[in-house]
């Protein structure tokens, strides 16, 4: 199933984790749109983000990501110690996005008020939003968000359909492994399931 | 953004961490309070005095201090999984290995400045060549955090890392140790030229595992 323009590829992508295979020879192309992975828990949607994001090596096979995606796994990523506005700051600097206004992206979430708390005085699903604020704050053209609606109340759940919107508005390629949400269905571009580390279009 | 820009960037990332849970700070200086004054306590006050002596259990104190430190700048790193945000991002190993290095040089500078100060008082040292001290202290300070932090990297998946640091680090780290062992001790006795010598050579040594450092881990972080 292959899409123009391509942002970013793997082809026969097998990684191999504690000596057991669990992506098996994947071979996906992703251009702008949604793209849904899913599966049950335990079927390899994480390791294929991570091998996507470049944070899990290839036992064979080759990735192909033209500028470093932004990953949202299943924790928030932010560094304790640092504020939420902090270490969105940090992280957008450090991708060199241009001027980012992370106090309004975080005050779209509903942090405004706790934005200069350490994220460990953060509740869970707090920092949740704040981690989903990067998709404001680090505009590239490959987002992975994996299991992105897990700790999110309601409200959150809107704004996060909300982003996703948004980024594909601004023709951003979204890849998300999620086992719920069937109503994205109906906005994904491309849909696959992965059992045992074999990816199929659903 | 440069690379050393980049690596600034997350030097600095790392100092507001630990200045707003300095754990690895507060760990690192007692743990040196308390060598510098069970030094006094064992050696007796007249061993404990000899330049040789004071300046091996300083450097000593330090490379455990350093240890400590680097271990819990990467714990906080592996906590909510913070380091994967840099490292999925280009040049992001690199500058996590110049970062990490140059704040856990800048803790070790307080450490080395407080129980520096603790060694001058309780151990009633004279110092003959402060000028050279300074000097040793400074590069010795630049040399030891490159392969800690190499070492830190290397084994930070693995459970029994704090264990695993000590191993890897420690025999590399040896002829480092005994140049600044000994360049700390020819600038308490008044020797200039020593102190010279061997403050080229822990130069060297920074440079060499600086530049090793930033060839291995790209390949090595997992």
């Amino acid at each position: 199933m292959r899409r123009v323009p391509q942002i970013a590829s793997l082809h026969d992508a097998t990684v191999v984790l504690d000596d057991r295979a669990v992506l098996h020879e994947v071979t996906l192309e992703l251009g702008p749109g949604l793209t849904l992975v899913r599966g049950i828990n335990g079927a390899g949607k994480t390791t294929l983000l991570r091998a996507l994001a470049g944070l899990t090596p290839l036992a064979r096979g080759t990735r192909d990501v033209a500028t470093a995606p932004l990953f949202l796994g299943h924790r928030p990523m932010l560094l304790r110690g640092l504020t939420a506005r902090e270490n969105l700051t940090f992280l957008a600097t450090f991708r060199g996005q241009v001027s980012p206004d992370v106090p309004a992206a975080l005050r779209v979430w509903g942090l405004g008020p706790v934005m200069d708390r350490p994220v460990e005085r953060l509740s869970a699903g707090q920092r949740r939003r704040a981690s989903l604020a990067r998709t404001d704050t680090e505009q590239v053209p490959l987002v992975l968000l994996d299991e992105p609606f897990a700790e999110l109340d309601p409200d959150a759940v809107i704004r996060l359909r909300a982003a996703i919107n948004s980024a594909l508005a601004r023709g951003q390629a979204v890849l998300m492994a999620t086992h719920m949400h069937h109503e994205l269905d109906e906005f994904a571009s491309c849909s696959y399931v992965i059992d045992e580390g074999r990816l199929k279009p659903l | 953004m440069s690379a050393f820009e980049r690596a600034l960037l997350v030097a600095a990332r790392e100092i507001a961490a630990e200045r707003r849970h300095p754990d690895g700070l507060v760990a690192a200086l007692t743990f040196t309070a308390l060598l510098v004054f069970l030094e006094s306590l064992v050696l007796g006050p007249g061993r404990a005095r000899e330049p040789a002596s004071a300046s091996a259990l300083f450097w000593i104190a330090l490379l455990f201090a350093a240890t400590l430190i680097a271990n819990r700048t990467f714990d906080r790193e592996l906590e909510d999984d913070a380091i994967d945000a840099l490292l999925v991002i280009g040049g992001g190993r690199d500058a996590l290995y110049a970062g990490a290095t140059l704040a856990v040089g800048l803790v070790l500078a307080i450490v080395a400045i407080v129980g520096g100060a603790l060694s001058i008082v309780l151990l009633d040292l004279s110092v003959s060549l402060a000028g050279h001290l300074a000097l040793v202290v400074a590069l010795g300070l630049l040399a030891l955090p490159t392969v800690i932090v190499l070492a830190t990297l290397l084994a930070l998946r693995v459970r029994a890392r704090v264990a695993l640091v000590p191993i890897l680090s420690f025999p590399i780290l040896m002829p480092q140790l005994l140049a600044s062992t000994q360049g700390a001790a020819a600038a308490l006795s008044g020797d200039p030229n020593a102190a010279l010598g061997w403050s080229g050579i822990l130069a060297a040594f920074a440079l060499v595992y600086g530049v090793l450092g930033l060839t291995i881990v790209p390949a090595a972080i997992e």
